[in-house]
């Protein structure tokens, strides 16, 4: 039966990643974005908060999250700040896709040293998706694995993997040689090193600048057979991908809920001609219309993550998910952009945070 | 717990409102837009079909579900029916767009007294008149005027773009007992239909909704009891004016339902077109370009349907919902009109078909989505204003 209020549960879990957003990301964002990475003081804390280790007790997690919650969680990471939001999600993807696709040795091996109470915040996975030739959807999911005796031959790109160049966890999104769609899609675990692969850091990028990334090339890698998350062309593996794609959605609906309330909160302050610019509609509708968009991308996500919850087939999560974050990106760099235009001049500075959002959700893509 | 998924009788009020638009109202769609003139037997059929049968069906198990759904069942057959044709659907006989005023601001007895000859299985319509040549969402500068004399109600004024408004029983008219008090003065009266005085005018000709009947009234000292002021929620001075934003409130997201309806019957028929219909010369390209333009489409009205979901179900949960309402309309009545002049576009090509016809007519229907219950300016104004309660936007 339709209902559109968050339970119980989840409020609580919302209120406890916007207090962190809030308190810890928003104000660390400039900094973070000077450093090129999330500070290791902030990834201890949210480690304490259970966040970041959505695991099953079992492998030392602080208990599964569904898709709904985890979104709500990542939209207030994305509104205290784009990009760290993007670094906590981009490393928690690598231990998800084991978790989903994987096998049980496979969870036990990567997933537990993620959750270790000592130094487990310290450590960082990755997902590579997108390529050189493409986007955040599964049809351009080119690069391969071809099956070779006892191991995979591994061809083609990826880039601007988070964590992509320091993860010890670093899953990779293939495809089995010859397959197209979502079929044959596997997800393999890469090493640092090997002959015929080449990672290279991500510099002088334009956004998401405290997301730090790398860039992969593959040409004829051997990976060892057990590399692969469980059987090849699982359905867990699409799972994790559209689970990807929801959650940068979420991401994205923050950003763009941070871009709506913080050009709100400019205009109700700036004095133009004697009255705030508020009042004035061409930014009143301006804002009317950044506030529907986002709620109606909202709406499209939050389908989308109660589809990955109810275990619908699997076409229809691949293009409800692919939707959801395709329309959570465009109202995120439409509202980022609308915000510095509502600063003005102000906007273009680097004292306001609006520029570096506007630059983060062009970065999505 | 937020759910996507419709109940039993949700499913059940949709699938009827589906299989009613397909077997009553498109066979019949083109030609009622080009007579401007809907068949008797129609309106029996939908007297019948909503009576009834599964819809009666549907009610059951909505008081079952043992939860409050009327606005949210309503949208959902809304947007079957306008998919089938939106005019149509606004000459379905009952109380209307008469009911949420009655509704919300009657007394039971009020409800029963006005509402209750709906029941009888005769053809009985309802309507709403606010809107004067001179006024539209600026209520304010209302010039219908009521004065109390003795025990009724005089009423002079003049009303224009009233749906249903020459063969309604009842209207509930809204008029100013004192225009010095501006917004505040405002009341909604009930009208019915042989009240001397009460004089129907010209039936509007118009681009789209053609079969949908659009009247002028004209009240000249229409004289009605007292006791057909509807103010039995509430004694507050702007109870009136309440009455009438409110009112837009449960309406927005119906008109907002409708455009998502007819947004749909053009992305469907459009890409039913491309299937069987885009001419075989057409290079590889433009067919991908109009996969992918179609594809931005339909999650658009994907998000047009959940932003009318959401706001009908706000006010299932009695959630003050005159920004989601707004937000409903206004995204629903741009996408619309998007949709269809995409429609007219791509399918320029090729043989004068049905579908050409179907789509040339959705076309003409959909630009008034931006426009009644208030322009997409209008639902922007609201929007900002609950977004801003602290600024005047004037």
């Amino acid at each position: 039966m339709l209902d559109f209020a968050p339970n119980e549960e989840q409020e609580e879990v919302r209120n406890l990643a916007r207090s962190v957003a809030v308190e810890q990301l928003r104000p660390q964002g400039r900094d973070a974005e000077r450093k090129g990475d999330i500070s290791p003081a902030l990834m201890q804390t949210l480690a304490q908060t259970g966040l970041t280790t959505p695991f099953p007790e079992e492998l030392g997690g602080s208990g599964a999250i569904d898709a709904m919650t985890y979104t709500l969680i990542a939209e207030e990471l994305g509104f205290g700040d784009g990009a760290l939001a993007m670094n906590i999600i981009g490393s928690l993807m690598g231990p998800v896709t084991v978790l989903v696709a994987g096998d049980e040795h496979q969870q036990q091996e990567y997933i537990t040293p993620f959750c270790d109470k000592q130094d487990g915040y310290e450590r960082r996975g990755s997902l590579a998706f997108a390529e050189r030739t493409g986007g955040y959807t599964l049809a351009e999911v080119n690069a391969t694995a071809r099956e070779d005796g006892d191991r995979y031959i591994l061809n083609g790109t990826k880039r601007d993997v988070i964590h992509g160049w320091e993860s010890s966890t670093r899953v990779v999104l293939l495809r089995k040689e010859g397959t197209t769609g979502s079929d044959g899609l596997c997800a393999l675990i890469i090493p640092a090193r090997g002959e015929g692969l080449q990672i290279s850091a991500d510099v002088q990028k334009l956004g998401l600048v405290a997301a730090p990334s790398a860039s992969y090339s593959f040409t004829d890698v051997a990976v060892p057979a057990s590399s692969m998350l469980g059987v090849a062309g699982n359905s867990g593996v699409i799972r994790a991908a559209t689970l990807y794609n929801i959650l940068r959605g979420g991401v994205a609906c923050g950003m763009a809920r941070a871009a709506l309330e913080y050009a709100m909160d400019y205009a109700k302050e700036r004095v133009a001609f004697g009255r705030p610019i508020a009042s004035y509609q061409g930014i009143a509708f301006m804002v009317a219309e950044m506030a529907m968009k986002l709620d109606a991308a909202r709406l499209l996500l939050w389908r989308a993550a109660t589809s990955w919850d109810r275990d619908v087939e699997i076409d229809t999560l691949v293009q409800e998910a692919e939707a959801a974050q395709h329309q959570a990106i465009e109202i995120a760099k439409s509202a980022t952009i609308d915000a510095v235009q509502i600063l003005g001049g102000a906007g273009f500075l680097q004292d306001h945070p609006a520029e570096m959002w506007m630059r983060n959700a062009a970065a999505m893509e | 717990m937020i759910d996507f998924t419709l109940s039993k009788s949700q499913q059940a009020a949709r699938d009827y409102a589906h299989q009613v638009a397909l077997e009553e109202m498109r066979p019949i769609s083109l030609e009622c837009d080009r007579t401007e003139y809907i068949p008797e037997s129609f309106f029996w059929n939908m007297q019948r079909r909503f009576w009834a049968g599964a819809a009666g069906q549907a009610r059951k198990q909505a008081q079952e579900e043992n939860e409050k759904q009327d606005n949210v069942l309503s949208i959902l057959s809304q947007e079957e029916m306008a998919w089938g044709d939106a005019a149509l659907s606004t000459a379905i006989p009952g109380p209307g767009l008469a009911a949420p005023p009655i509704l919300s601001q009657g007394t039971p007895e009020q409800q029963m007294r006005f509402l209750g000859p709906y029941m009888d299985g005769q053809l009985h319509w309802g309507a709403l008149a606010l809107t004067e040549p001179g006024i539209g969402s600026d209520v304010a500068g209302m010039s219908t005027t009521a004065i109390l004399d003795g025990d009724e109600w005089v009423i002079n004024g003049h009303k224009h773009y009233i749906t249903n408004g020459a063969r309604a029983d009842l209207i509930v008219t809204f008029a100013t007992i004192d225009k010095s008090l501006g917004r505040e003065g405002i009341r909604p009266f009930v009208v019915p239909k042989g009240t001397p005085g009460l004089i129907a005018g010209r039936i509007e000709e118009k681009m789209g909704l053609r079969a949908s009947q659009t009247a002028e009234l004209i009240f000249e000292n229409c004289r009605i009891p007292k006791d057909n002021l509807l103010s039995g929620r509430e004694s507050s001075k702007k109870a009136g004016f309440k009455a009438a934003m409110g009112t837009l409130d449960a309406t927005r997201p119906m008109v907002g339902a409708l455009a998502v309806g007819i947004a749909r019957a053009a992305y469907e028929t459009t890409r039913e077109w491309v299937c069987e219909e885009l001419p075989k010369g057409s290079p590889p390209q433009k067919r991908r370009e109009i996969e992918d333009e179609l594809e931005e489409l339909r999650q658009k009205i994907e998000m047009a349907r959940f932003l009318v979901w959401r706001a009908s179900w706000m006010a299932d949960r009695r959630i003050p919902n005159s920004k989601e309402a707004s937000m409903s309309k206004a995204y629903a009545g741009e996408l619309v009109m998007k949709m269809t002049a995409a429609a007219v576009r791509i399918t320029a090509p090729g043989e004068n078909s049905k579908r050409k016809q179907f789509i040339a007519k959705w076309f003409r229907d959909a630009k008034v989505f931006d426009i009644f219950e208030g322009t997409a300016q209008i639902q922007r104004l609201v929007i900002a204003r609950r977004l801003f309660p602290e600024v005047d936007i004037p």
